[in-house]
């Protein structure tokens, strides 16, 4: 899908620019890290009233190149000028105070407040002691402008994601931005509500506003942005004009001499065997807010094959992989493996029986950062019962280490030290050992590079393939599922709204259930 | 000005040095600015703690052991803060056996083994109590084990005030004597009992052997750094943090053997003026060691050292402050252990951190 | 009989006002997302300064300002480290608790000894507040009620409420969002503390005018249970604190009428205070008034200017 987008016209075009001055512009700008130069002399311009965008894979710089814009970080070298004058940005308030707002993927507002008390925090001309109701009537107005409906009382956390999104968007427009930072804002709605948000960002630059849109999805910066700079390994690897653009050089552009390796072709399709090995069977499980999550799920997974999950980020996946691990506790309905009725069953009985568990966000919930690969390792219950043998683990994880390429110096080091890839890459050696026959994974590649996300892709197929294992896979990325699985199945609001052979479906339909 | 990460960490015991050394200045500081403390005279207070090994070596393998007791559950996050109260429980079970059963004149040795096994099962019954709301209802351990700390003072100010009072102390309220059997008998030329050192090796190895190569030990250590990795791994949480501060308990519990076989030899009233204050002391003890197990033998030495030196201040300047502090040490050493605390806590992040200065231009 | 009652109620208000006001104090603190493990240190300090400051002044509003200020510069302090570093919440509290041990007995031993002087000479030994109000003990409630629905008021309608219930659920989002973290935190933890000094005062001025080493521990912590039973809430905070308060009265009266041992009496309040925790974590109360989410949590952002 990607490659058809190479010859199609871009969704919109800009009016010339030539002749303007920009309006913010980077000279130089440097920031290190220990271990690592995250931002090396980077120069850019951006105009007023273009719609910017600034793609690299993950790793590539982006991020911290808009958290210096935004006050996060202090450049180590370097200047930022806006509108002609050096500045230093201390703080995202500073930034905001020259028009300067960030609407990041996860929303920054706080659930347990409501829209109106987010919105006010950031309105410096209401004083602290005023009463929040004060700027309900400027929120209604300009949520009719801008065309939501947002009740400015309500609380957050009622909110679905691109609820939450768009009030996002509004904040910024009340905080008089003139410079939009979208950090990856849009890249996980689905395609029709990222339409929306086009048609918003396009008038917004028409209106003379200016949007730097920041993404490592080749077709969004193909899909709205008049002008494209490439980050490479903190380096700026080149700038186009959206005109001149094609999918072909901005690839070359993003990865280099590996640009050959980064493919999203799917992976070959495996061959079930006629066992079932996960089976989930009407099931009703309760959210963190009350309500179910999840209602009325019917699921199967075969032996040997992959079912993948697609669905917009809080439509009840994330409930559904807690519920299987047994992470949550199912309300109504049964969940079989291998077999066993697992639905009363715990965590523990799946971790020494075969099922391996990749988490969302592996650094909060996979691993424990402060200890040890070894130690990370050791916890599983299947290795550690009673007295440990180090010895043997310690033979383990060094043949993982071996086998994984594990960048780090041995196996006593702490998780910590280790790069964000090859922390994913011990998460992943890890459950893909113990995974014998389930492996249960969300999100398994999200915030790695793309190289190493395929091959992780590629690694999980592979053991799918050979050693007939199963894996359900829930992801956020349409991608990864398209690349990675057998059957998808399509979460939407709680239900699964439809299950296809992944080889004969069609993307814009997938897409279509994703929201309607 | 900017935080800024440093390269390469400061070595690890640099900083408890630094916060010794500055805690005990700044404490010096406020003697002498609240209470007129020459500086002189609580640097020679200090100076006689830290030269007197065989005086303060029964502080010091009081200490040491709560070291370890808290350290076991510090591991896993656990703030157990209610060591005062185990040790208080402990002293009451071994009270029991010493005063209230046969056993010491039926055989000795048993005797005060029993005094010890009891006084651990009832320092880790009493954390069992405080432990359950915070595994299963998730209620913060530290005001739950510190107010139990209070709940055990009057538990047994109840028994010796009452049915526990001594038939021969003319109807004063405390206990008897404990028999001379049940006394654990001393290392000549120390302070310290024979069962002191005997315990205090048993528990260091012991929690070494837990922590190094048992589950238990790693699944504690765990818990105190991701207790969400736990989870997922299917390991029983709840159970995770029962243990942890049920044996820190059972350890901390010992100590209250030791405390009346080998040091009081009978329990007074009001008990909150007799304690020793070693469950409060030994979380200095437990922090300064950075929850190193090789580390807390040093970090007791040095805390015994100015545990004895705010006794000692008290008869070398007599006067006012001296004179005036009923429960003596506990002033002197609050300020030695708040002050040093309070520095290390904030001191710890120049290990990781440095401060850097831009200039502006 | 209602003789009875109106001196029970005016005898119990100093103490339920002292736990009233250490308690919504602790809570609005910690409402920013810092875990206070200082109260019952700096409530003693509290207790200590009020005391030593009203034998030497011979002045109440004295000994009040006094040991608001002071509480108040250590709920700065406390603020201030957790904010601007990223160190333990917990450490940090427990050892300004042991410090503030300390410093109480420092500062009240020398006092004793000058109220001791002046009452053997038979003059006055310190001032202190009377607690008869009689029929004014109406207007009494009334004004705790209003202080408690403006505290309500600050917290839940207006911005900076706003503000603080941001900083407690979530720093670095409030930051994003436009949030001084640091000057809210300072904001709450000041009048907290200096809340909670009020409470100290009122405790050793009103309801206990005598002084001792050690006087006022524990109490913290009472009101630590009670801020938590009560999820934090400003107005609910009334309904533990006057349970609190007519419990150590009623225990005076059970004590002498039943012949029950002090010691077990004086067990109650700390019973009552684990019981009331685990009450609030057991029902419903802990998801309707749930913790700030960040609470005790360490809020660091590497390269943040200081």
């Amino acid at each position: 899908m990607a490659a058809e987008a190479d010859n199609a016209k871009p969704t919109f075009l800009s009016p010339p620019q030539e002749g303007k001055q920009p309006i913010v512009s980077l000279r130089g700008i440097t920031k290190r890290f220990p271990g690592v130069i995250a931002l090396d002399h980077i120069d850019l311009d951006i105009y007023p009233g273009t719609v910017h965008a600034l793609l690299g894979e993950n790793g590539a710089g982006k991020s911290t190149l808009v958290k210096v814009l935004y006050g996060i970080y202090t450049p180590d070298e370097g200047e930022i000028i806006i509108n002609g004058k050096p500045t230093r940005l201390t703080s995202p308030a500073e930034a905001i105070n020259m028009g300067i707002v960030m609407v990041s993927q996860s929303p920054q507002i706080i659930d347990r407040l409501t829209v109106a008390e987010n919105i006010i925090l950031g309105l410096k001309k209401y004083k602290y002691f005023v009463p929040v109701t004060k700027v309900y009537k400027t929120i209604r107005e300009e949520s009719k402008k801008v065309g939501i409906k947002i009740e400015p009382g309500i609380e957050v956390w009622r909110l679905s994601y691109t609820q939450k999104q768009l009030v996002e968007i509004l904040r910024a427009i009340l905080l008089g931005a003139k410079v939009l930072l979208l950090d990856e804002a849009i890249t996980y709605l689905p395609i029709e509500e990222k339409q929306r948000f086009y048609k918003f960002i396009r008038k917004f630059a028409d209106e003379g506003g200016t949007v730097v849109l920041i993404t490592h999805k080749i077709y969004e910066a193909m899909d709205v942005a008049d002008k494209i700079t490439v980050l490479r390994r903190g380096k700026v690897a080149g700038h186009l004009d959206r005109k001149e653009a094609t999918i072909e050089k901005i690839r070359k552009l993003m990865f280099g001499e590996r640009s050959a390796e980064i493919t999203y072709e799917r992976l070959p399709t495996a061959t079930p065997e006629d066992k079932t090995i996960l089976e989930v069977k009407d099931l009703w499980v309760m959210g963190d807010f009350g309500g179910y999550a999840v209602q009325d799920v019917s699921l199967e997974v075969k032996k040997g094959e992959v079912l993948g999950i697609a669905g917009v980020a809080g439509n009840g996946q994330k409930e559904l992989i807690q519920a299987i691990m047994r992470l949550r506790p199912v309300v109504k309905g049964r969940i079989i493996y291998n077999g066993e009725d697992i639905t009363r069953k715990s965590t523990y009985y799946l971790r020494v029986n075969g099922v391996g568990y990749i988490p969302d966000l592996p650094a909060k919930y996979g691993v424990s950062i402060e200890n040890t690969i070894l130690e990370n390792i050791a916890v599983l219950p299947v290795y550690s019962r009673g007295i440990i043998d180090w010895n043997k683990l310690r033979e383990l994880t060094l043949k993982l280490i071996k086998e994984f390429e594990i960048k780090t110096p041995s196996p006593d080091t702490p998780v910590k030290f280790l790069s964000g890839g090859n922390i994913m890459k011990v998460l992943v050696a890890r459950e893909l050992t113990v995974a014998t026959n389930l492996l249960v994974a969300y999100n398994p590649t999200r915030a790695l590079d793309e190289a190493t996300a395929i091959k992780v892709r590629k690694i999980i197929k592979d053991k799918v393939l050979k050693d007939k294992v199963s894996a359900i896979i829930a992801s956020e990325d349409l991608d990864e599922i398209f690349q990675i699985s057998d059957r998808i199945a399509v979460m939407n609001s709680g239900k699964i709204v439809g299950v296809f052979p992944a080889d004969k479906a069609k993307r814009e339909e997938i897409e279509h259930l994703m929201v309607m | 000005m900017v935080i800024v990460r440093r390269v390469k960490p400061l070595p690890y015991w640099i900083i408890p040095i630094i916060a010794l050394l500055a805690g005990i200045a700044v404490s010096m500081i406020i003697l002498y600015i609240l209470a007129g403390a020459s500086p002189a005279a609580v640097f020679s207070a200090i100076a006689y703690g830290f030269t007197r090994p065989g005086v303060i070596a029964k502080i010091f393998i009081a200490l040491t052991i709560v070291g370890i007791a808290l350290l076991v559950s510090f591991k896993g996050s656990i703030w157990n803060i209610g060591g005062e109260g185990q040790i208080t429980f402990g002293m009451m079970a071994a009270a029991w056996v010493a005063l209230f059963t046969m056993l010491p004149y039926i055989n000795p040795g048993l005797a005060q083994a029993s005094m010890i096994i009891l006084a651990m099962i009832a320092g880790g019954f009493w954390a069992l109590l405080a432990a359950l709301p915070r595994a299963y209802l998730g209620l913060d351990e530290v005001p739950v084990t510190l107010i139990m700390n209070y709940i055990a003072y009057y538990i047994v100010d109840l028994l010796v005030y009452g049915p526990w009072r001594g038939k021969s102390t003319y109807n004063y309220p405390r206990t008897d004597t404990i028999p001379s059997q049940a006394m654990f008998p001393q290392i000549p030329g120390t302070t310290m009992t024979w069962d002191g050192l005997f315990l205090l090796i048993i528990t260091f190895i012991g929690v070494w052997y837990l922590l190094r190569n048992t589950s238990i030990g790693l699944r504690i250590k765990i818990l105190g750094n991701n207790p969400n990795l736990l989870r997922s791994s299917g390991i029983n949480v709840p159970l995770t943090i029962i243990l942890a501060l049920t044996i820190s308990g059972l350890i901390a519990g010992s100590v209250g053997a030791l405390y009346l076989g080998g040091d009081v030899y009978h329990i007074g009233y009001p008990i909150e003026s007799q304690t020793a204050n070693y469950g409060y002391t030994g979380i200095l003890v437990a922090w300064l060691s950075m929850l190193e197990l090789i580390a807390v033998p040093l970090a007791a030495y040095i805390v015994s050292a100015l545990y004895e030196a705010g006794i000692k201040y008290q008869t070398l300047v007599g006067g006012n402050l001296g004179g005036m502090l009923a429960s003596g040490t506990s002033a002197i050493v609050d300020i030695f252990i708040g002050s040093i605390l309070l520095l290390y806590t904030i001191l710890i992040t120049f290990s990781e951190y440095k401060i850097k200065i831009i200039i502006e231009r | 009989m209602s003789g009875s009652i109106l001196s029970f109620i005016v005898g119990a208000s100093s103490l339920f006002l002292a736990y009233y006001l250490a308690a919504v104090g602790h809570g609005l603190m910690e409402k920013s997302g810092i875990l206070n493990l200082a109260i019952d240190g700096v409530f003693t300090l509290g207790v200590a300064i009020a005391f030593a400051v009203s034998v030497y002044t011979l002045s109440v509003p004295m000994a009040i300002l006094a040991t608001s200020i002071i509480a108040a510069l250590f709920g700065l302090m406390l603020a201030f480290i957790t904010t601007k570093l990223p160190i333990s919440h917990g450490a940090a509290g427990l050892s300004t608790m042991f410090l503030g041990y300390g410093l109480a007995a420092l500062v009240g031993l020398p006092a004793k000894v000058v109220e001791n002087k002046r009452l053997i000479s038979g003059s006055e030994g310190l001032a202190i507040i009377q607690p008869s109000l009689g029929y004014m003990w109406v207007w009494f409630y009334v004004a705790v009620f209003i202080v408690a629905v403006s505290i309500w008021y600050l917290i839940e309608k207006t911005k900076i409420g706003a503000a603080i219930r941001a900083a407690g659920e979530n720093p670095a989002s409030a930051e994003a969002l436009g949030v001084n973290v640091l000057a809210v935190r300072l904001f709450a933890s000041g009048v907290g503390y200096a809340l909670i000094g009020i409470g100290a005062a009122i405790f050793e001025l009103a309801y206990s005018p005598v002084w001792s080493q050690g006087k006022g521990m524990g109490y913290g912590w009472i009101a630590f249970a009670i801020s938590l039973s009560a999820g934090r809430h400003p107005i609910l905070t009334l309904v533990p604190a006057m349970i609190f308060a007519a419990l150590e009265k009623f225990r005076f009266i059970i004590e002498s009428t039943y012949n029950v041992p002090t010691d077990l009496g004086k067990m109650l309040p700390f019973v009552a205070a684990i019981a009331a925790m685990i009450i609030f974590m057991v029902t419903p109360l802990k998801r309707k008034l749930a913790p700030p989410k960040s609470l005790g949590k360490i809020y660091f952002r590497e390269e943040r200017t200081v």
